[in-house]
């Protein structure tokens, strides 16, 4: 028909789902623990398709170059900074479309100096993300191109999602 | 009895009564001062000054004819609208005619609105902008005939064939807006009118290049630059008809000339918010909108004059009827595609301008050329 | 010259504020700035139960709300433990799918206005009517549903939904065509977008670029099919793609969805199975983390809450599609006329609420 002719379709269309070269999960962790080895640490299977490791925050530019470079993780989804007791966490959701897999990556930054290495050179989307982490929680991305607040007013004092912010004042 | 017999008549029996009255009225006064009297009496009932009093009053019959057709013009426009856009479109002020107040209701509203000018516009400028957009307008309107004897004429002698040069006048007096429109842009010291302003004087200056040599292709047919002979010409065929080329480019370049929706770059409200109107409120703005549409009457008044044949059309009419009812058309064409069609780029409606409607008008010129020499007109 | 085309402009659709440098009428260069609708809603979120959290996710996006609540309800399912009835499941797809229609055809009128076509607003507006009224129908209210459950839906599909809503979806591929017509049929539409606002695919990818604007630059990735949730994996559909990567691709992408979004309401409305619709939930979450990812309308939309152990969560965290898709925007813009920003911007089809959050 003229309208279906018209119409776009996947076929002919390259395939992002990956065929032979499947990375499994377990491949995913190996592949990790062997270029990082003393600083990858809690690798878990949450459910299929999803994992998440814990990474120190010295190795963490170099793990991301790596895991877009040689593992196929093109696609970082979302970073979000969590406060716990003590310490920072900053969680990337990194997905790799080829291989159906999303990571979520864990670093740990100390409360007194909460900074991590930006890996807005790594993925291009992560720049506005980290901004906002910044913005919200405070924490101190090392190398990024423009760390500015960019939800709240520039002269804002406070990062208003830590638990100690109270508001009003 | 042409427009202008009309008025004469119409003031000298005014004046008549009045004198009556007057000389009267001397009767009882003493002598030096009765002959003062009687002295005014004569002047006004002289020639000269009953015809100046006589175009003045055609002049009023004239604008207050255009004012009413762009009041009309408005409320088809909006209902025209309504029908394509599955709403009513103006309903209930006027309800028992079809919400034709609602503009009257418009522009009071516009009337008791505040007029802000910008602290850092350029006061002279922001005023003289709709000042000589309205009054270039106006003034376009002078010399388009309605009918056969329904003119402004200036006296009786030069009344067999009205104005001289008419269409020359008028399509002066329509080329004259760009300017106020840059003024208005540049005075209202903001950026999207700015960009307005420009946007407009490039487009307006480019389709004029076209509009004219399809007006010329006319010009050539009819053998004179007056719009009675260029409808008297067209008494047995319309100039629509051999000159269909050029008549297209023509409404196309006058969709462009009054900035209608797919040419209406410079008021382009998506990007440049209200374009070179943004700073321009209460009845500043309600002229700019007022003129806007009394372009489109004078743009369809035109096309009317130039290529569909005037007021010619069945007897059963009189003259300006036909007139109006082809200048409608003509409207209701434009708004048409007004309403349906997206608007172009700025860098595209040049390239329309340039490449696409200057080689049909020289090809309109280059036929009407042709069909002259045959001798057909 | 520097123009804010913002914070208050008819170009933005909501509130922030896109700068772009000039030269003549080309622009040269462009930062986006959002952050005027900032509300707080993670703040919020984390003084609220689970449950008072339905209402706010609702808040995030005005044209597609249904989707941010069924993602949030996905999330503290996926957090809980808890698993949904078929049936449920069944009624969330048709009803994201509802308003999936819904969003474009809001979309496709917003992005009509931006290119000067009034005409195109006022129809589309008047179709996405058909399916608001669906889901009113089904949750009660008309744009912030409130509808999904955390283990569930809030009710059953009222007498004669499937009936109307396989109307809805005749109606609506018909009108599809007439749009088709109306849109493509116009040399000035396709002169306007054809080309405009290209995006190569490794920039996309490399920005984060998610949904419509991806799948236009010929990438093959859409959530459903990719990482299917709900019951995605059981309904047949193809997404949308076309590898042009401009204005037209990202127009053409959105129509072919509306078709597929069609054809998902019809299966999900044949083989919704019989039983129950909701099963309660537990008051209080566990210690942990939970994750959902859903297809946004406008891209890839995704939570992330941490649970403490009480009925509040400790920490959410939501993931805006636009948010990150708009920080691409200078790589659109740069080299395009001024009047290319509204059909590029509008192309990419800004939800503020859910950009500033």
């Amino acid at each position: 028909m003229e309208e279906r002719g018209k119409r776009s379709s996947a076929e002919g269309m390259e395939s992002a789902v990956g065929g032979a070269d499947d990375v499994s999960e377990e491949k995913v962790f190996r592949a990790l623990l062997d270029s990082f080895p003393a600083t990858v640490t809690d690798f878990k299977k949450l459910r299929a398709g999803v994992l998440r490791a814990r990474i120190d925050r010295r190795d963490l530019h170099g793990a991301c170059v790596f895991l877009r470079d040689s593992l196929g993780f093109e696609h970082i989804s979302m970073i979000s900074a969590v406060e716990y007791e003590g310490r920072f966490e900053v969680v990337y959701h990194v997905a790799s479309w080829k291989h159906r897999l999303l990571l979520e990556l864990i670093t740990t930054t100390p409360k007194d100096d909460p900074s991590v290495d930006s890996v807005s050179s790594v993925w291009g989307g992560a720049n506005w993300q980290e901004r906002e982490a910044y913005d919200l929680m405070g924490i101190r991305f090392n190398n990024h191109p423009k760390l500015e607040r960019i939800l709240l007013p520039k002269d804002y004092l406070y990062h208003p999602l830590r638990k100690d912010f109270k508001g009003g004042d | 009895m042409n427009l202008f017999d009309f008025c004469y008549g119409i003031i000298h029996w005014l004046v008549d009564l009045i004198n009556n009255i007057w000389y009267w009225l001397g009767d009882f006064l003493p002598w030096w001062f009765g002959d003062f009297f009687t002295a005014v009496g004569d002047f006004a009932a002289s020639h000269g000054h009953i015809a100046v009093m006589a175009i003045l009053l055609e002049v009023i019959i004239i604008i207050a004819i255009a004012l009413i057709n762009v009041l009309n013009f408005i409320w088809l426009d909006r209902k025209f609208m309504g029908r394509m856009f599955d709403f009513y479109g103006p309903y209930y002020v006027g309800y028992k005619i079809g919400g034709w107040l609602q503009n009257l209701a418009d522009g009071i509203k516009l009337f008791v609105k505040e007029i802000i000018t910008p602290a850092k516009a350029d006061k002279v400028g922001f005023l003289l902008g709709p000042v000589i957009y309205v009054g270039s307008s106006f003034l376009a309107l002078a010399t388009i005939p309605l009918g056969r004897q329904f003119y402004v004429g200036t006296n009786t002698d030069l009344a067999s064939t009205g104005v001289g040069a008419s269409a020359l006048i008028a399509f002066a007096f329509f080329a004259i807006a760009p300017f106020s429109i840059l003024i208005a842009g540049w005075s209202s010291n903001n950026k999207y009118t700015l960009i307005g302003g420009m946007r407009s004087a490039a487009q307006m200056m480019s389709y004029e290049i076209p509009m004219l040599l399809t007006v010329a292709s006319v010009f050539l047919l009819a053998g004179s630059f007056g719009f009675m002979d260029i409808v008297a010409a067209q008494h047995d065929i319309w100039f629509g008809i051999p000159l269909f080329i050029g008549l297209v480019t023509f409404i196309v370049c006058l969709a462009a000339e009054v900035e209608i929706q797919p040419f209406d770059l410079p008021e382009a409200e998506a990007e440049l918010v209200e374009g070179w109107t943004t700073e321009y409120c209460g009845m500043r703005f309600g002229l700019f909108m007022m003129t806007g549409y009394l372009r489109g009457y004078i743009g369809g008044a035109l096309a009317t004059a130039l290529f569909l044949g005037g007021w010619h059309g069945p007897a059963f009419l009189p003259d300006p009827i036909w007139f109006l009812i082809k200048a409608y058309t003509v409207f209701v064409l434009i708004e048409w595609a007004r309403w349906s069609l997206p608007r172009v780029r700025v860098d595209q409606i040049l390239d329309i301008g340039w490449k696409r409607l200057l080689p049909l008008a020289i090809l309109n010129l280059m036929i009407a050329v042709a069909v002259k020499s045959m001798g057909w007109f | 010259m520097w123009i804010n085309m913002g914070p208050q402009h008819p170009m933005t659709h909501g509130l922030w504020n896109l700068r772009v440098k000039v030269d003549g009428e080309t622009i040269v260069d462009a930062q986006p700035e959002v952050g005027y609708l900032h509300r707080g809603i993670e703040k919020i979120c984390e003084g609220r139960t689970y449950t008072q959290i339905i209402p706010i996710t609702d808040r995030l996006c005005y044209g597609s709300s249904l989707t941010w609540s069924h993602l949030y309800c996905l999330t503290a399912e996926d957090l809980m433990g808890v698993e949904v009835p078929e049936r449920a499941e069944y009624i969330r797809v048709a009803a994201i799918e509802m308003q999936r229609i819904a969003s474009h055809l809001m979309w496709l009128a917003a992005y009509a206005t931006d290119l000067g076509l009034m005409l195109g607003f006022l129809h589309a507006m008047r179709d996405r009517e058909v399916f608001i009224d669906l889901l009113q129908a089904l949750s009660g209210s008309r744009l912030t549903y409130n509808y999904p459950r955390i283990g569930g839906v809030a009710h059953d599909i009222p007498p004669n939904f499937e009936r109307d809503s396989l109307r809805a979806c005749a109606y609506i591929e018909n009108r599809l065509r007439e749009y088709e017509d109306l849109y493509e049929g116009s040399r000035v539409f396709m002169m306007r977008n054809v080309g405009v606002g290209l995006l190569k695919k490794e920039d996309a990818i490399n920005l984060g670029v998610t949904g419509p604007p991806l799948r236009a630059c010929g990438v093959n990735y859409d959530l459903r099919k990719e990482m299917p949730y709900s019951v995605y994996p059981e309904i047949d559909f193809q997404p949308a793609v076309h590898p042009a990567g401009d204005c037209y691709a990202r127009y053409r992408v959105r129509m072919d969805e509306m078709y597929e979004s069609c054809k998902i309401i019809r299966q999900a409305i044949q083989k919704m199975p019989k039983g129950k619709w909701r099963v309660v939930a537990p008051r209080n979450a566990p210690v942990g983390t939970g994750m959902g990812r859903v297809e946004d309308p406008r891209g890839e939309g995704m939570m992330y809450i941490v649970g403490d152990g009480t009925d509040k969560p400790y920490r959410m965290k939501v993931r805006s599609p636009i948010f990150v898709t708009v920080s691409a925007a200078p790589r659109m813009l740069i080299g395009y006329k001024v009047a290319d920003v509204v059909a590029i911007m509008g192309g990419l089809d800004m939800c503020i609420g859910e950009t500033d959050r």
